[in-house]
């Protein structure tokens, strides 16, 4: 399976003998161009146009992240997968709100029944979850007789304020205590991990999404507007949970982030490098862990699965074949 | 799929070869690549190599491994390129 390429370090990204060269003051680095799927940039990198040709010949999306870890954007190339009749359908199911309410509900759906697999997880484990589990049961009924896209998304920033408390009891560490949801900058550790994790899924998600035939400018739960893209939220929430969370809990539990890998920055806090090629480093690995297919019967990384997702929707939009969210089993 | 491809060839070639591998595998040592590639994109590989080489004269050698279970890669001396795609 294809790798991503990720750049944290400042110089010269290059088309040279037809692969990719990163140049540096400490020398040339080659990467084998047929290997990789998404460059991310987290670095001041120096980039021509004929390297975004080169990009676009390989079909390769490059994320950039500013210094102050946000998503900047996509150099999303051209579409090589193109089919009007699928954004056709697309549309026709965005546009008639009960189909898309429905849409909405599985992505909710399934983004709740993965955290509730992450806090059983934790709860056997003996952190006394009980009450927080039941609580979020209790509102996942709520989901069915939510006929509106906003209190649809209301409902699922409630359940998932009880989520994110929860942290408390699986992060046993005083350094990592999550007070309340805070973005843009993000106010404490907690905060600044979950943010610069969701983006880096994001990220991922739109590269997924770019190797099926969806658009990702329409969204469900997210609603198509002025913003670029938003289908890669949407399916992103339902692996929020199982990708991005698990990696903070090992990291912070596990003890390999601490203070120093921190900084404060803009009246907020920040990763700083090492601390961000930490975190890089341990997603990447959770992206290519494999988990036995249940319906396959094969082994599929976390990775395939957020593309099966949309190809899943896919299949909804032209078979009509109902779409069920993926939950993990542990 | 995890190869080893590693190769002789003739000077006169030898430069392009060595760009055509580092399209598809990461170059660890003088003659020697290394990484991960799907059966088609190998074969695509292949097919690209002969074009270049002179396969009376020249000889490349790719081992391949189902897996890197149980395998272990053990350097001594220095490494000349970490196989890393986090820089």
């Amino acid at each position: 399976m294809k790798k991503d390429l990720y750049v944290f370090n400042s110089g010269f990204l290059r088309r040279k003998d037809n692969t990719i060269m990163f140049e540096t003051d400490e020398g040339k680095k080659y990467f084998p161009v047929e290997e990789i799927e998404s460059v991310f940039i987290f670095g001041e990198v120096d980039i021509n146009k004929r390297f975004l040709e080169f990009m676009t010949e390989k079909n390769i999306c490059v994320h950039f992240f500013n210094r102050y870890e946000y998503y900047v954007g996509t150099y999303y190339p051209r579409e090589h997968y193109n089919s009007g009749i699928v954004i056709l359908k697309q549309v026709e199911f965005y546009n008639d709100y009960n189909k898309r309410i429905t849409i909405a509900r599985s992505i909710v759906e399934g983004a709740v029944l993965n955290m509730l697999v992450v806090l059983r997880y934790y709860n056997s484990r003996g952190n006394m979850l009980k009450d927080e589990i039941e609580t979020i049961e209790r509102m996942l009924h709520n989901i069915n007789s939510c006929d509106d896209v906003n209190t649809l998304m209301a409902l699922e920033g409630n359940i998932r304020e009880v989520y994110y408390k929860c942290f408390n009891k699986i992060l046993d560490d005083e350094n990592f205590t999550f007070i309340r949801r805070s973005k843009n900058p993000p106010l404490d550790k907690i905060n600044a991990l979950i943010s610069f994790g969701n983006s880096l899924l994001y990220a991922t998600t739109l590269g997924e999404i770019y190797q099926t035939q969806l658009d990702p400018r329409i969204g469900y739960l997210h609603s198509t507007n002025q913003r670029k893209f938003s289908l890669n939220l949407d399916i992103s929430e339902i692996f929020k949970p199982i990708i991005v969370d698990r990696v903070i809990f090992s990291l912070v539990n596990k003890k390999v982030l601490g203070e120093k890998h921190f900084e404060k920055e803009l009246n907020g806090i920040i990763l700083n490098d090492q601390g961000k090629k930490l975190f890089v480093s341990e997603y990447n690995q959770k992206l290519y862990a494999t988990i036995t297919h249940p319906k396959l019967n094969t082994q599929v990384s976390y990775k395939r699965l957020i593309r099966m997702e949309a190809y899943k929707l896919q299949k909804l939009f032209l078979e009509n074949i109902e779409y069920k969210p993926f939950v993990a089993r542990w | 799929m995890f190869v080893i491809l590693v190769y002789d060839v003739n000077e006169k070639r030898v430069a392009k070869a060595l760009k055509k591998c580092r399209q598809y595998l990461t170059w660890v040592q003088n003659s020697v690549f290394e990484g991960n590639i799907s059966e088609a994109t190998l074969r695509r590989l292949i097919l690209e190599l002969e074009k270049v080489l002179d396969l009376s004269e020249d000889s490349v050698i790719i081992y391949k491994f189902q897996n890197t279970w149980y395998s272990e890669r053990q350097i001594i001396g220095i490494e000349k390129n970490p196989v890393d795609f986090m820089t």
